[in-house]
């Protein structure tokens, strides 16, 4: 893995504060895998640092696998357009959420909400869906090192460069 | 304590999309997002390979996948610990994957992208519900069972296939609230499935013919196994227009196309469940709705203990349908008959039979019509028995039985829909008459 540190450019910083579903993944020390939905995303004002907000209770493994030191790669994708982006990262560093992170999980579930709204999933759905951004959450953050284009298609894979 | 994989099946429906994680050899994680998760059994779940991404690059090294899929309907996340076993790329599994996923790429604008390279098999090994999550079941289930119930009822005391055919498809309006539905016999000599009843359509398509192999009820017959979508697509779909006029079967034999697919326009959802008796298919059960997602893992449970049962059922009526039942019946002679002829030209060459012009139905059941209008002529009678026409060499009817019935409830449906003074009327098990209203007349087209 590339070690430089990329800076993500304009449209990739909206795209992946935007109204997209992120789920994040890193791995044990004997190579299992392990996955959580995180609820908002912010990026640095450098484009050069990620972060992701994840109800602890939801993400319990995967957070002891970043806590044990295991690289992290995080997936967005936007429903409505199936445009998907993928970051990776060598490590990523946990905190408690601070109530400006809380207040970017709700803005994110509204701007989710309505995302979603337009596919015609019932209240039901998205009730159940968004409820976790009110748990005790933490604040995920890593330095992006490699970004690839995941929008299904024979280009998924491409990996794309950050701002020169 | 952890659901089942069978408890989470409506996550398993392509309504949202699951996610999936992999670790490559050097140890980076990997995560990407799914078209497909296949229930296979209660321990194994297959998932789509279509791309050479890194998903198939780090299960090749690592085996070891972890998918997180949601609930439909309440959002509820569930993580499946999984182990990579083996790639298919043929068979019943690949092609029931195969026709869902054009369902989803048709559905999402994406056929073009999206082709099914191989079904990718995992052993799962741990399910766990994110953050306490209750798998809840549908209380649709429950209806689902009482209708089936229903419908199985309404196949007990069935006299013949005529009947059993109607009941079956009346039961699942009834019972199941499944207003469209079909169903098609095989042609094992030509290689194709005909029409034989139907419920639901404008045009009741009874006749009309699919190879094996084409869309999803042709696949169906062809893997012997069933397929269900919750998004039609439109390579699966039976459009009249889309059809060459010529088409070809197995053999070299002409597909029926005179006689249009009864297939819903619009079609959202559909299953087709093969009619399986000892291995060898005897037809297809079709059900379709123009609703999307209309039909579940416990839909295509429940119609195939019905198909079963339809099929066994078939097998003891067929038993049966061949020893007319005994004692010679006083016949009345047929009145004289009055008024203009009503003329059937049969064509050797592929048994088409055309009424005063009008196209009626070609093939086997073509050729009985021949021979019942023809003895008819000769000899004055109207009375026939299956026996009969099975023994007659120039039909050259296939073994088993129900076939032979099945014809029978195709020209016999056939002429009630297209000619008003020629009737096909069963009089008791294994026999049947010929009524006209007006004296006939048959031209014979021999082969060249």
């Amino acid at each position: 893995m590339n070690a430089t540190v990329l800076s993500l450019d304009q449209a990739q910083r909206r795209f992946i504060t935007g109204p997209v579903a992120v789920n994040i993944a890193s791995r044990s020390a004997r190579g299992v895998p392990s996955i959580a939905r995180a609820y908002g995303c912010h990026v640095s004002a450098d484009g050069d640092r990620i972060t992701l907000y994840l109800p602890a209770a939801r993400a319990s493994a995967l957070l002891a696998d970043v806590r044990g030191g295991a690289p992290v790669a995080a997936v967005f994708t936007r429903p409505a357009t199936h445009e998907t982006l993928q970051l990776k990262g060598r490590r990523a560093d946990i905190v408690p959420v601070d109530a400006v992170g809380r207040e970017r999980m709700r803005a994110y579930a509204r701007l989710f909400r309505e995302e979603l709204v337009a596919f015609g999933l019932e209240p039901r759905f998205l009730d159940g869906m968004l409820a976790p951004v009110e748990l005790e959450a933490v604040a995920l953050g890593f330095n992006p090192v490699a970004a690839f284009d995941q929008t299904p298609g024979p280009d998924a894979g491409r990996p794309l460069s950050g701002r020169a | 304590m952890n659901p089942g994989l069978r408890d989470i099946r409506a996550c398993f429906e392509g309504a949202i999309p699951s996610a999936i994680a992999t670790v490559a050899a050097d140890g980076t994680p990997n995560v990407a997002y799914l078209s497909q998760v296949h229930y296979v059994d209660e321990t194994h779940v297959a998932l789509t390979f279509q791309f050479f991404n890194s998903t198939r690059r780090n299960i090749l090294e690592n085996p070891r996948a972890l998918v997180q899929v949601v609930d439909p309907m309440t959002a509820a996340h569930y993580r499946l610990q999984l182990e990579y076993l083996r790639t298919e790329t043929e068979g019943p599994l690949f092609e029931k994957m195969k026709a869902k996923l054009a369902g989803i790429a048709s559905h999402t604008g994406m056929s073009k992208v999206f082709r099914l390279r191989g079904s990718d098999v995992y052993r799962v090994l741990e399910i766990a519900a994110v953050g306490g999550a209750r798998a809840v079941p549908e209380p649709s289930r429950q209806h689902l069972l009482s209708g089936l119930r229903a419908c199985l009822s309404g196949l007990i005391g069935c006299p013949d296939l005529a009947r059993l055919f109607d009941m079956t498809l009346l039961g699942l309006q009834r019972h199941c609230e499944i207003a469209q539905a079909m169903l098609l016999m095989h042609d094992c000599e030509r290689g194709c499935l005909y029409t034989v009843a139907s419920r639901g359509y404008a045009e009741s398509g009874i006749g009309s013919e699919i190879r094996i192999g084409e869309g999803i009820i042709g696949v169906a017959a062809r893997e012997r196994t069933p397929i269900r979508i919750g998004y039609a697509a439109r390579e699966y779909l039976y459009s009249r227009a889309m059809r060459e006029s010529f088409q070809k079967c197995g053999d070299g034999a002409v597909l029926e196309t005179e006689i249009p697919f009864p297939g819903l326009v619009d079609s959202g959802s559909q299953l087709a469940v093969p009619l399986v008796y000892l291995d060898q298919l005897r037809g297809v059960l079709f059900v379709e709705s123009p609703q999307e997602m209309r039909f579940s893992y416990e839909d295509e449970d429940a119609l195939t203990v019905l198909a079963a049962q339809l099929t066994l059922t078939m097998e003891l009526l067929a038993q049966v349908a061949d020893q007319p039942e005994d004692g010679a019946r006083a016949v009345k002679a047929m009145p004289r008959l009055q008024g203009r002829p009503l003329t059937l030209k049969h064509f050797a060459v592929d048994h088409s039979v055309f009424i005063d012009n009008d196209y009626l139905i070609k093939g086997v059941a073509g050729a009985i019509l021949c021979k019942l209008v023809r003895d008819h002529l000769d000899s004055g009678r109207s009375e026939f028995t299956n026996r009969e026409l099975r023994l007659d060499p120039a039909l050259g009817l296939p073994d088993f039985s129900e076939n032979l019935e099945a014809r029978l409830i195709l020209l016999q449906r056939r002429l009630a829909e297209r000619c008003d003074s020629l009737r096909l009327e069963k009089t008791g098990r294994g026999r049947f008459r010929l009524r006209a209203e007006r004296p006939l007349k048959l031209e014979e087209v021999p082969r060249r």
